[in-house]
């Protein structure tokens, strides 16, 4: 009996264990992709600014459209912790 | 100044701001706007550009068209010295070679201004100081007295070496020909041996100048071709390293039909642009004509390799060429309207 429910607990420790990691490398891998890819538009979106101040909207746009896949692993992760 | 180089951000960051600056560049249709103009209305234009402070700057010294000419040249020097600031890592030492035949051009005008006895002060205003020989440098050099001082005080010793073999000949025979084909040799030769390096982006570096040599070549088939008579004494003027041995080329200058010219050079051009330009060669034209065909090709050119390679030398490069166009053709127009050249005549002259 003792070592059944030591299994259950076990088990279940172990799943919200996965679970947080899971949950960790969803925002954290999207994170560093998201990354990556602001780099390359944010340093065009800079050089493209300092040339001609009127890009500066269009620019900020582009720079902030990888966001999305931080967002995706953001509720990916609340979807796994909350849900 | 500490420069700080991580990854490929620079790299984007400059090929960006060139590709914004070439979008700036005057487009085809405002030269032909400008073509229709009156000097004094062309004068107007050009105040209102990006040339105005330049002009400001020496209206105490020119006026006229000269003002325009020397406020172009002076921004121009200026721009490619803000470009030189700019690049990043490799980028600022292929810059700086490229760069480098802007001292060639400087050097011989000097020595050329001299041997006619110019006045120091017109000597300096067809300078461009775009490359390592900066504007005190070139001043220095133009205030030497005799054309061996000059070659003596030159900072860059192999040029100096170079100049200093031929000098006592080109003295003699009052042609510094010989000796520009042999600066323009270890140019080409300086930028391969660069770009062949093993340095990060060399290889489209290679790819612009083996294309730009052979554009060069051409160009002197065709100049050779339109003087027609002995051709025996063009030896060691082809610049090698192109698709071209210079025997090769030795050979299409001396042959009489032009599509048998055309067809031997197509047999070795890869490049579409190019080929287009070498059909349209076939009809008989005006060898300025001839050298805006190619000129137009080789830009066009320049922009597909820096559209295949967008994050490297070559976005630099097409900017670099553009503008020196820009400079040229509007000098052109500033010159020609001044003569009381017709527009249709000016129009061949530029590089649209």
């Amino acid at each position: 009996m003792a070592i059944e429910s030591l299994t259950v607990e076990a088990a279940q420790a172990l799943a919200s264990g996965y679970t947080a990691i899971g949950a960790g490398l969803a925002v954290g891998l999207t994170g560093i992709g998201t990354g990556l890819g602001e780099m390359s538009i944010g340093a065009a979106a800079v050089g493209a600014t300092a040339e001609d101040r009127g890009m500066f909207g269009l620019a900020l746009v582009f720079t902030v459209l990888p966001e999305t896949i931080v967002i995706f692993g953001l509720v990916v992760a609340l979807l796994l912790l909350f849900v | 100044m500490t420069e700080v180089i991580s990854g490929t951000a620079p790299y984007i960051y400059v090929s960006t701001r060139m590709r914004v600056r070439k979008a700036k560049l005057i487009p085809r249709e405002e030269y032909l706007r400008m073509l229709n103009m009156g000097l004094p209305e062309f004068t107007r234009l050009i105040e209102e550009l990006e040339y105005k402070r330049e002009i400001d700057e020496l209206s105490a010294s020119f006026k006229g068209v000269d003002l325009i000419e020397n406020a172009m040249s002076w921004n121009l020097a200026k721009e490619y010295q803000r470009v030189i600031a700019m690049a990043p890592g490799e980028m600022k030492g292929f810059t700086r070679d490229y760069l480098h035949k802007w001292d060639i051009q400087n050097v011989l005008s000097i020595l050329r201004g001299k041997e006619l006895g110019l006045s120091d002060g017109k000597i300096r205003a067809v300078l461009v100081p775009a490359g390592a020989l900066d504007a005190p440098t070139l001043d220095r050099l133009i205030a030497e007295s005799s054309n061996e001082r000059i070659v003596e005080q030159l900072p860059i010793k192999q040029m100096s070496a170079i100049l200093g073999e031929g000098l006592s000949e080109a003295l003699e025979t009052h042609s510094f020909g010989k000796i520009e084909n042999e600066l323009y040799k270890y140019y080409y030769e300086t930028l391969i041996k660069a770009a062949r390096g093993g340095m990060k982006g060399g290889l489209p570096f290679l790819k612009y100048v083996m294309f730009e040599i052979d554009i060069k070549n051409i160009t002197t088939v065709f100049r050779m071709r339109a003087q027609g008579g002995d051709n025996a004494s063009q030896q060691n003027i082809w610049i090698p390293g192109g698709a071209f041995k210079p025997e090769e080329l030795e050979r299409l200058s001396n042959i009489e039909s032009t599509d048998e010219v055309v067809d031997s050079l197509k047999k070795k051009i890869k490049v579409t642009v190019l080929l287009d330009a070498l059909e349209s060669l076939r009809e008989k034209k005006p060898i300025y004509s001839i050298e805006s065909t190619l000129i137009a090709a080789q830009l066009n050119q320049m922009d597909r390799f820096s559209k295949r390679n967008p994050f490297s030398i070559s976005p630099l490069l097409v900017y670099l060429e553009r503008k020196k166009y820009e400079v040229s053709n509007l000098r052109a127009i500033a010159r020609g309207k001044e003569a009381g050249l017709a527009s249709e005549i000016l129009e061949k002259y530029l590089v649209m």
